[in-house]
């Protein structure tokens, strides 16, 4: 199913492409006029929802988690109203791109190849890559990933910190799932014998089965969270850094933080 | 049991979804089809030949990739330009993907119906059209019944697709509540609704086809 997508992404990247270079003169002038004078009034925010804990639906359908608190709140404080938009998270640059959403708030790691698209916020959480194994499994360091088969999501910044570091060389296949769960589900069935995930998710779901499932001591570096907005889309940018930033001050972040987490993880 | 208690909400509103998708699309693309079927068998070369090449590139392409293509890239191409709201591209996809297959459908069901018919109706001086309308189309109705509720139940779960969307349809949301209780359960509960809507379609067909089947010749 991924490697079909990619493929379609792919062509349709090649489409869009040829779409934008036919409309070069005209797009630019077309985003500037309406996004110069008026304040900010309403921002979309992308997520995938099926994200948990930072953003997912509970038993009442309802758009829950830690980043929907976050964004509400800073979203009170600029006076704009909020939408939260669920999107597809590999479609993600092409609907921030193509002005669908405003704002990419759902657990999104600052990466320097994203930064070419996506300008970013300061970081306001870290987050590890860590590796999950089964309880039982012989693995217990990242050598001993050597030869075996490794997962992870797809379009997730787990794909990045695996393949630049040293260990990636030997492993053997890296799977990319659509989801962790797909890719959770296949730890168990032993067709995949260790899956390196975003530590905030990971730790979610590990808590849901206790027993079955063990983290290695190593991991795969500390990356950052941070939201994302356009390039050109300055303003926004501005409001929701100055936002964010008397949130950390004032200890509504922590106290969201503790809510999600059960401790302040804000950086 | 409590658990599948809890989650039917949601997937119900999911199957809502599902089912908007798949009424919408059937009660657009049927009657496109059948004008385009018509095009399609008409004496008139060029505009039958513009129909063989639309109906070509409907279904040479996957239906997944005209969905992104319709709401990702037609804001970005020149003249036309529109940026068409999720739920409004998922069925504009839809709909012209499915009306391909049910021309198609059409056709073949327009052509099973013997020479003699039109020669006979052109003898008790019909025109064209009365021809169609009065006496093909009718037995191509019967006729085409089994492939219909083929393509129908195709549809109904062709539907999941709009997941690219990020449109939260019944397989959607089924994958959400397994993302987030980390149990497969929503999945057979899906299962069981997908295979409940098939199974009214197919009485549905069933029916139609027993009360067609008076025409029986």
């Amino acid at each position: 199913m991924q490697k079909r997508l990619s493929v379609i992404f792919a062509a349709l990247a090649a489409s869009l492409l040829l779409g934008a270079c036919g409309k070069q003169e005209s797009a630019p002038a077309q985003s500037a006029a309406p996004a110069a004078p008026a304040a900010v009034t309403k921002i979309v925010v992308g997520l995938d929802d099926n994200f948990p804990p930072m953003g997912f639906r509970d038993e009442k359908n309802n758009l829950v988690g830690f980043d929907i608190d976050l964004a509400r709140e800073a979203a009170k404080r600029l006076g704009a109203e909020v939408e939260f938009k669920p999107i597809d998270w590999n479609a993600k640059e092409a609907e921030l791109g193509g002005k669908r959403v405003d704002a990419l708030w759902n657990g999104l790691t600052i990466t320097e190849k994203r930064k070419e698209q996506i300008a970013f916020t300061t970081p306001y959480l870290e987050n590890r890559q860590i590796i999950i194994v089964v309880a039982t499994s012989p693995i217990k360091t990242k050598a001993d990933l050597a030869g075996k088969v490794v997962g992870l999501q797809e379009g997730s910044s787990a794909v990045e910190a695996v393949e630049k570091d040293a260990v990636a060389k030997s492993i053997k296949t890296l799977k990319k799932f659509g989801d962790n769960i797909a890719a959770l589900m296949d730890l168990t069935t032993g067709r995949l014998d260790a899956l390196v995930v975003d530590e905030v998710v990971g730790r979610y779901y590990i808590a849901k089965k206790p027993n079955e499932y063990a983290v290695l001591d190593e991991n795969f570096g500390t990356e950052e969270y941070g939201v994302g907005v356009r390039k050109d889309d300055t303003e926004l940018l501005g409001k929701l850094q100055k936002a964010m930033d008397e949130m950390k001050k004032d200890g509504s972040a922590a106290r969201i933080s503790t809510q999600w987490f059960g401790k302040d993880i804000v950086k | 049991m409590d658990y599948v208690i809890q989650i039917l909400g949601p997937l119900l509103e999911g199957t809502a979804v599902t089912l908007q998708v798949f009424l919408l699309t059937l009660v657009l693309a049927v009657p496109l089809g059948l004008g385009l079927a018509l095009v399609r068998v008409s004496h008139f070369r060029l505009a039958s030949r513009v129909v063989s090449a639309y109906i070509w590139l409907m279904r040479g392409t996957p239906l997944m990739l005209q969905m992104l293509f319709i709401y990702f890239a037609l804001p970005f191409v020149p003249v036309i330009g529109i940026r068409l709201p999720d739920f409004p591209a998922a069925i504009v996809a839809f709909v012209l993907n499915y009306a391909a297959y049910f021309a198609e459908i059409f056709r073949s069901g327009i052509q099973s119906v013997g020479r003699g018919q039109y020669e006979a109706s052109r003898v008790l001086g019909l025109t064209y059209g009365q021809t169609m309308r009065r006496i093909i189309l009718p037995q191509v109705v019967k006729r085409i019944l089994p492939p219909m509720s083929n393509e129908t139940i195709t549809l109904i779960k062709d539907t999941s697709l709009i997941y690219v969307l990020a449109m939260n349809d019944l397989l959607r949301a089924a994958r959400g509540m397994v993302q987030r209780d980390f149990t497969t359960m929503p999945f057979v509960v899906a299962a069981a609704f997908y295979l409940i809507m098939t199974l009214v379609l197919t009485w549905g067909f069933l029916y139609l086809e027993k009360r067609y089947a008076v025409y029986e010749d």
